[in-house]
């Protein structure tokens, strides 16, 4: 349950976060991408399960908070969370570069995810090269953010995980 | 195995995740924007906007302080061009301003020629030159012997009687001034038909003469060039009912025939730009 009131809270806050802060942010055509930077710590932290239930639960609250097709982005993050997770558990040697390192690819590989996703239904109605600079940007975007982000939610979680009798 | 079914599961859930997402893909998709799920979303938004918007009224000074540090080299640049915009616009207005004044100088000397009676005969000058000595008052216009000007023509401006040519050159004439010391010019009152003779006074206002003690003259009352004619013996130097000036200042002495009276001149000589010479009064040289 406070696992379940944590997730909650950090991703309402990220939601509205990101249709506040970060939507009047908009450096050189492209925004950070919460919900990804949000998905990928999480999924670094509590592994592959966390990663993807944060995804879709992220991903569903923000596709129907903002008007855009949804599902797409619960799918997206979904998956990363899940890949990102299973990519965490073959990193042997953990060092403080590494969440910067996975967050960034993550948030490429997932902003590109979801256009082609987008593209197959019919909803993108950008340019490929626009794409490739908008997942770029956003990747770089949240890399930034990592160290200011990551710390907060491992102090979180592991408060909430501490209190827990038994664990996974 | 715990942890062999630990994968199986978590891979369990993704999938069961996965599903769910490309459901609501699907039913979004073909439902479009009437359906359950959009409604579902747009009762969200309605849920959440308040907050984003208390949010956004903190934050957004701090966004827009943000996206303007990036955004700098571009608002310099626009800065630069809407300087260079402003610079021509300057002087666009500058040069508007002076066709203005121009057309303003034209429309008077015309409306004057239209006044002077059709016969006749004027042609217009560019003032470009004042007199150089402190003790006399002339100006110089640009027209001269080859356009037909001749010694005593008079010259007038679009707000009054401004002097007559007193020297001729091919491509320029000299005009002496009324206000110049050695101008007389015959003026009549406007209202009390007094006649009398007005003399310059350098940078002072004309002095009017021989005018009769008995007449009521009044301030501010205008006074215009009294023109005669004689046929085939003399003919005044300048048209009748030209303005000349105001009166300024009456000066009653008892004991003396004559009034003294001061004359304001309607011209400004030290902004004159256009004039009009006078040619011929009845059509012929």
């Amino acid at each position: 349950v406070r696992r379940f009131l944590l997730l909650s809270a950090v991703i309402v806050t990220a939601l509205i976060l990101q249709t506040t802060v970060f939507s009047e942010i908009n450096l050189l055509g492209a925004k950070p991408e919460l919900m990804y930077l949000l998905t990928i710590c999480f999924a670094i932290l509590e592994g592959p399960a966390s990663g993807a239930i944060t995804g879709f639960a992220g991903g569903m609250a923000q596709d129907f908070l903002l008007d855009a097709p949804k599902g797409i982005t619960a799918l997206t993050l979904t998956l990363l969370g899940y890949a990102v997770g299973m990519a965490r558990q073959f990193i042997v040697s953990p060092s403080p570069v590494t969440p910067v390192v996975l967050v960034a690819g993550g948030t490429f590989a997932g902003v590109l995810f979801y256009g082609v996703v987008s593209f197959l239904l019919g909803q993108l109605s950008t340019g490929w090269l626009y794409l490739l600079r908008v997942s770029f940007l956003s990747a770089v975007y949240n890399a930034i953010l990592t160290p200011l982000v990551y710390p907060l939610l491992r102090r979180a979680a592991e408060g909430s995980r501490s209190r827990r009798v038994a664990g996974w | 195995v715990a942890v062999r079914s630990r994968a199986r599961s978590t891979r369990l859930l993704v999938v069961a995740l996965v599903s769910v997402s490309l459901m609501t893909i699907t039913i979004d998709y073909r439902e479009g924007d009437d359906g359950p799920l959009a409604s579902a979303g747009n009762a969200a938004l309605a849920v959440v906007s308040p907050l984003q918007e208390v949010v956004s009224k903190v934050t957004h000074p701090i966004g827009n302080f943000f996206s303007t540090l990036f955004r700098l080299p571009s608002i310099r640049h626009e800065r630069d061009v809407l300087l260079e915009r402003v610079d021509s616009l300057e002087t666009q207005l500058a040069e508007t301003r002076a066709d203005q004044t121009r057309l303003a100088d034209l429309e008077g000397l015309f409306g004057l020629r239209e006044s002077l009676g059709p016969k006749v005969e004027t042609t217009a000058a560019q003032v470009i030159a004042n007199g150089v000595s402190n003790f006399e008052w002339t100006i110089e216009i640009d027209k001269g012997s080859s356009d037909g000007i001749a010694r005593d023509m008079p010259v007038i401006a679009s707000s009054g009687l401004v002097g007559h040519i007193v020297q001729v050159a091919p491509n320029s004439s000299r005009v002496q001034l009324i206000i110049d010391p050695d101008s007389f010019v015959a003026g009549r009152l406007d209202v009390s038909r007094q006649t009398g003779l007005l003399s310059g006074e350098g940078n002072q206002d004309l002095q009017m003469s021989l005018v009769e003690s008995t007449a009521e003259v009044e301030p501010d009352e205008r006074i215009v060039t009294a023109g005669y004619k004689i046929r085939d013996v003399a003919e005044s130097l300048y048209p009748p009912n030209v303005l000349i000036g105001t009166v300024s200042r009456v000066l009653q002495q008892d004991a003396a025939t004559e009034k003294f009276v001061t004359v304001r001149p309607a011209v400004d000589f030290s902004s004159l730009s256009l004039v009009l010479v006078v040619l011929s009064r009845d059509g012929a040289q």
